[in-house]
């Protein structure tokens, strides 16, 4: 592959929208994706991008603006969830799931048989980073500066919470707040995130690349540049790659994200491969040890 | 009188066409597993596992769909490869289980979309993420009833056993009952029966008849088979109502029975929250 | 006539490092042995360790009979839907081929467990309402049922009222005058000299004996550390008390 097809496919206006919006994606999914995985925040994550979805579709359906639609259903779903799951006797992650799977169902109603938008579908599903705009490239800077501002303001905050929250309420460390804002800003994010990749793919910026990192570091701020950096680069390979085999950019920066992690899996764990991560029990407990220590 | 007539008509209008039949019979082999299950599934916290398994697998099905062979050999060999990935990725150290699920089900999931939506593969491939509860086929139906069978079977054999590791895990192997057995075997039926109930709901969908009614079940039953009944009723009712939404007011059949089920979730929470404040308000004019 | 447990330098623990070692004593049948130790101590730990679930790390561990076991309270899951009938029939697990399930014969075995020790008026009352007393007699009841010869209690009296403790202790009286061995968890000194020996744990073995002999100043301040404070008392002798035990770091996970 020649330096300069790369350079050309960079050349196109709508090729750079697209790169400016990944960039600073990277900026919001990096900072932010480090507390998502340091406070296990995986799941809400997914969660609350699923949720927007049928935002979407409405603000689309009736011609409002669409990250406003997302962002409203967003909240709400972080309202439902963090206020159901304080009391009541169904398990938290329960209700992750019925909430994210009704507003699916809402999403594609909406979408297939109120608004005809059937089209749309696929696209509001799994993004569009090729046809980005300036209003999301304005929604990406700004959740950048709110995400990068945040963390430098509340970070020793997460962090205290991050590590052990009986024992940072014990310090006088008060976390409603700070968590709240936490919250937010990831539903934001997501938001952010559903231009490029989509409703059912923003963990691929959110989670894998922080996760990825994660493997090669512990301290909080190389973790966070090298995630940013992580995700810039993973973001504009796929952007390019996607352009030139026409494939969604939201799934081929997904799959790219999934194999920088297995690289980066099998170069930590080399000492001693599969016998290792295999360890002695059959895979289908692995499994379910690791599925049912999920929530 | 004719009124009641008509709506009579309108109620068994739908089921005189094949595909209407079919799809009924669907929706109750549906409803038995995954309410049935599903109340394991709920008990035992294993929610974010079943989105997880059913995600996963996602570019089984795909292959399968581009490739011909069987989509429940397909889903079958996807759901295995990501019970394996999400066992492998929860051991990598240090980055917690999680997020070594969300990995994996990312991974997994852009492959199944990357396949499915290049623009080389045929159209309809949609199928596949919404369900397609209509085009149940005769031969659809007879696997998924074999597939039911056999995970109704286990559970009834297995019941005491999971009943001991859900209640307490920590003595259920003194009783005689391993947890991690018990744990395996739900997993098994979980990928069983999110293979039943792909057909009709899709990958995206299928989560809410294993989660939805067991958990409005949950809120309404106190012992564990009204549980599962009430949430198979659940599932079933909700599944007929999905139907008839998506006969006469023609929108998409899985999203619609999805739609339902989770309904019916939000209202026996609703349920429960009124009984529990006329519970309150009786006390407070006790005192 | 042979012990019913036996541990020699045993060594327990969740990972490689041992949380509990140099562990050596002896439950005789018809003993109760009460389990004295900070929180962290170790008693949970040995009492996995008892039931299987913890391998030794290292020494040796025979357990001569079947293990019935009354879990540390918050373990089992109050919002399970299950009656009390339920909970005393999963010890009919383990005497059953796998693909039974519980008949007639089982059902009525249960029931006169619940009935032996109190409870068969509540038989079909959901587990999660029972109140704490009640709750551990089911438990006590399961153990009944599963004909165990060992019974473990983890911390039985903790957030019991006075009648409901004292109920439960007459039932173990019983149940050891039968034969059984029982280990007992406590946090209660007092208590404990009233049982036939003690094991004081403190993430090792500080002592094993008859209470009378092994309680002493120095075992206790050993096996509590600061949390042991000496109360002046009327008659011209000292008491011992402990500090309340401190719940924050003892969340087990379910
Ligand atoms: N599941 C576990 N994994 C790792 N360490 C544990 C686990 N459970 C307990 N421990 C540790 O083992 C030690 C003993 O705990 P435990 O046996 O529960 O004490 P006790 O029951 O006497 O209060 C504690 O330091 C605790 O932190
Ligand atoms: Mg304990």
């Amino acid at each position: 592959m020649l330096m300069a097809d790369v350079l050309d496919a960079f050349q196109l206006p709508f090729v750079q929208r697209a790169l400016v919006e990944v960039l600073l994606l990277s900026v919001a999914a990096g900072a932010l994706g480090t507390w998502i995985v340091l406070r296990g925040l995986a799941f809400y994550a997914h969660g609350v991008a699923a949720a927007a979805f049928p935002g979407l579709v409405l603000a689309d359906g009736l011609g409002f603006s669409p990250p406003l639609g997302a962002f409203g259903v967003a909240l709400l779903f972080a309202l439902l969830v963090g206020r159901l799951s304080a009391r009541g006797r169904s398990g938290h992650d329960s209700l992750t799931a019925l909430v994210l799977v009704g507003a699916l169902a809402v999403g594609i109603v909406l979408a297939s048989d109120v608004f005809h938008s059937a089209a749309n579908v696929e696209t509001l599903l799994f993004g569009s980073l090729l046809a980005v705009g300036p209003g999301e490239i304005r929604l990406a800077a700004v959740v950048a500066v709110l995400a990068a501002l945040a963390t430098y303001l509340l970070g020793r905050r997460w962090l205290a919470v991050g590590f052990d929250a009986g024992a940072a309420r014990a310090l006088g460390v008060r976390s409603p707040a700070a968590d709240a804002v936490l919250l937010v800003l990831i539903a934001l994010a997501a938001v952010a995130t559903l231009s490029a990749v989509g409703a059912l793919l923003s963990t691929a910026l959110l989670v894998v690349p922080a996760a990825t990192v994660r493997l090669g570091t512990r301290r909080m701020t190389p973790w966070q540049l090298g995630t940013v950096a992580l995700t810039a680069f993973e973001g504009t390979a796929g952007l390019w790659l996607s352009f030139q085999t026409n494939a969604p950019p939201g799934a081929t920066i997904a799959v790219i994200a999934g194999g920088v992690f297995v690289l980066a899996a099998t170069a930590r764990v080399s000492a001693g491969p599969l016998r290792r991560l295999l360890g002695d029990d059959a895979a289908p407990v692995a499994a379910a040890a690791t599925l049912r220590g999920g929530r | 009188m004719t009124v009641l007539a008509s709506v009579l008509t309108a109620l068994g209008d739908p089921w005189d066409q094949g595909i209407m039949q079919r799809a009924l019979l669907e929706v109750v082999l549906l409803g038995l597993v995954g309410g049935a299950l599903g109340c394991w599934i709920v008990l035992s916290e294993l929610s974010y596992g079943a989105e997880s398994l059913a995600h996963g697998m996602f570019p089984g099905l795909v292959l399968a769909a581009l490739t011909g062979i069987p989509l429940l050999l397909g889903g079958a060999a996807g759901i295995l490869v990501a019970a394996l990935a999400v066992a492998l990725a929860g051991r990598v150290p240090g980055i917690g289980r999680d997020n070594a699920v969300a990995v994996v089900v990312t991974t997994l999931f852009g492959l199944g979309v990357l396949l499915a939506l290049s623009p080389s593969s045929p159209p309809g491939i949609q199928g596949l993420l919404f369900g397609d509860v209509l085009g149940t086929s005769a031969g659809d139906l007879l696997d998924g009833a074999a597939l039911a069978a056999v995970v109704l079977a286990a559970l009834w054999v297995l019941h005491w056993r999971l009943l001991a590791v859900g209640f307490d895990r920590l003595s259920a192997r003194a009783l005689g009952a391993p947890p991690l057995l018990a744990d395996a075997a739900l997993l098994i039926l979980l990928a069983l029966a999110v293979l039943v109930a792909v057909q009709g709901l899709g990958n995206l969908l299928v989560v809410a008849v294993l989660v939805a009614p067991a958990a409005a079940a949950r809120l309404l039953a106190r012992r564990l088979l009204p549980m599962m009944a009430t949430a198979v009723a659940i599932a079933i009712v909700a599944g007929i109502a999905g139907l008839y939404l998506s006969y006469y007011v023609r929108v998409a059949a899985g999203a619609s029975i999805a739609g339902f089920m989770v309904l019916a979730y939000a209202l026996a929470r609703l349920a429960t929250l009124a009984e529990s404040l006329r519970g309150a308000a009786t006390l407070t004019e006790a005192n | 006539m042979s012990a019913l447990v036996e541990a020699r330098g045993l060594a327990v623990g969740y990972g490689a490092a041992p949380v509990l070692g140099d562990v050596d004593f002896a439950l005789e049948a018809g003993e109760r042995v009460g389990v004295l130790g900070p929180n962290g101590g170790g008693k949970t730990t040995l009492f996995r360790a008892l039931l299987g679930e913890l391998r030794p790390l290292a020494g040796e561990l025979t357990v001569a009979g079947r293990c019935g076991t009354v879990p540390q309270t918050e373990r089992s899951r109050l919002d399970f839907p299950v009656s009390a009938l339920d909970v005393a029939l999963m010890g009919t697990i383990a005497g059953r081929p796998w693909w039974r399930r519980p008949g007639r014969a089982e059902r009525r075995t249960a029931r006169a467990a619940l009935g032996r020790v109190g409870l068969e008026q509540l038989a079909e009352r959901t587990f999660g309402e029972l109140s704490g007393g009640q709750r551990q007699r089911v438990l006590v009841a399961r153990a009944l049922v599963q004909e165990a010869r060992i019974v473990l209690l983890d911390e039985p009296f903790t957030g019991l009222d006075a009648a409901s403790a004292e109920r439960l202790e007459a039932l173990l009286d019983e149940l050891a005058s039968e034969g059984r061995g029982i280990l007992i968890a406590t946090h209660d000194v007092d208590q404990a000299r009233a049982w036939d020996r003690v094991l004081c744990l403190n993430r090792r073995q500080i002592a094993f004996g008859p209470p009378a002999e092994t309680l002493t100043r120095e075992v206790l301040a050993a096996t509590y550390g600061g949390a042991i404070v000496t109360l002046p008392a009327e008659d011209g002798r000292e008491a011992l008390a402990l500090l309340p035990p401190h719940h924050c770091d003892h969340e087990h996970s379910a």
